[in-house]
C-alpha cells in the first residue's frame, strides 16, 4: 500500500517537474525572440541616428554637385566682360539722367546690375538689352 | 560600418569622377571658344598640387589645386591673368563645386614657368562648420 502510494506520489512529481520545463522552455523562446527584437530595434535607431549625422555634410555636398555650370559663359566672360561693363557703367550711369525722374530709377537699378554682375557676360548682355530697351540708349 | 566603408569607397571613385569630369568640361568650352575666336588665348585646366596651407574641410589630401594655363595663342599679362582668376571666383557654384570636389587652391599660369597667381578657394564662399565626430 505504502509503495504504490510512493509510486503515485513520484509520478505526479514528474509530471510536475516535466510540466515546469516545458512552460520554461517556452519562456525561454519568448525571451529570445523579445531580445532579438529588442536588438533590431536599437540597430534600427542607431543606424537613422548616424544616417542623419552624416547628412548634413553629404547633402550639402551633393547640392553643390547638382548645379550645372556655364564653362562657355565663363570663358568668354574671362576676355570680353570687362570692355562691356566699361561701356555700360558709363553709358547707364544715373547721373546721365537728371532731368527724367523715370529713366534715373531705371538707370540706378540697371547700373547696380551692371556692378554686381561685372563678371558675368550673359548677364551684362542681358542688362544691355533692357538699357537699349527701357532708356533708349544708343551703343 | 562595413557599409559605411562601402560608402566611402563609392564616394571616393565618384568624386575622381566628377573632378575628370570638371576639368573635361573646361577644356572642352575653352578649346571651343579658342576656335570660334571668343577667346585669344587657348586655355587648360588641369589638376595640380595645391598649396597645402590652404587646406579646408573638404580638401584632398593630394592633388588640391586646380590650374589653369594659357596653352597657346596670345601671351597674357599678369592683369589677364588676374581678371580670369577674378571671374572664376565671382561664380559661387563653380567655386561651391570646386571646394566639395576637394580642391582648395585656385591656379592661374601663364604659358612661361610658374609665372601665375594662385588663390585659396575658402576665402570666396562660405562654408557650414561641420561637426568633426560626424
Amino acid at each position: 500500500m505504502n509503495d504504490t502510494l510512493i509510486q503515485d506520489s513520484i509520478k505526479i512529481a514528474s509530471k510536475a517537474i516535466s510540466k515546469i520545463s516545458e512552460s520554461d522552455e517556452s519562456t525561454n523562446l519568448w525571451m529570445w525572440i523579445a531580445l532579438a527584437e529588442l536588438g533590431i530595434i536599437v540597430y534600427l535607431v542607431f543606424k537613422e541616428k548616424f544616417k542623419s549625422k552624416v547628412s548634413s555634410k553629404q547633402q550639402f555636398k551633393s547640392e553643390s554637385l547638382n548645379q550645372e555650370i556655364d564653362f562657355n559663359n565663363i570663358i568668354n566672360s574671362s576676355f570680353n566682360s570687362e570692355k562691356l561693363y566699361d561701356e555700360l557703367k558709363v553709358k547707364c550711369h544715373p547721373d546721365r539722367f537728371p532731368m527724367d525722374n523715370e529713366k534715373n530709377l531705371i538707370a540706378e537699378n540697371i547700373f547696380q546690375q551692371i556692378t554686381k554682375n561685372k563678371t558675368n557676360i550673359k548677364r551684362l548682355l542681358e542688362l544691355k538689352d533692357e538699357a537699349i530697351q527701357k532708356l533708349n540708349i544708343n551703343f | 560600418m562595413f557599409e559605411n566603408a562601402w560608402n566611402n569607397i563609392i564616394d571616393w571613385f565618384r568624386d575622381r569622377s566628377e573632378r575628370a569630369k570638371l576639368v573635361r568640361s573646361f577644356n572642352e568650352s575653352a578649346k571651343n571658344s579658342f576656335i570660334s575666336g571668343i577667346a585669344p588665348t587657348l586655355l587648360k585646366a588641369s589638376i595640380s598640387k595645391g598649396e597645402s596651407s590652404y587646406k579646408h574641410q573638404f580638401s584632398n589630401w593630394l592633388n588640391s589645386g586646380y590650374r589653369i594655363q594659357a596653352f597657346t595663342g596670345r601671351v597674357l599679362t599678369k592683369n589677364e591673368l588676374i581678371y580670369i582668376g577674378k571671374v572664376i571666383l565671382a561664380d559661387s557654384v563653380l567655386v561651391r563645386k570646386l571646394i566639395v570636389l576637394g580642391f582648395d587652391t585656385l591656379e592661374i599660369h601663364g604659358d612661361a614657368g610658374t609665372y601665375g597667381c594662385r588663390w585659396q578657394l575658402k576665402d570666396y564662399i562660405p562654408l557650414p562648420k561641420f561637426d568633426e565626430n560626424e
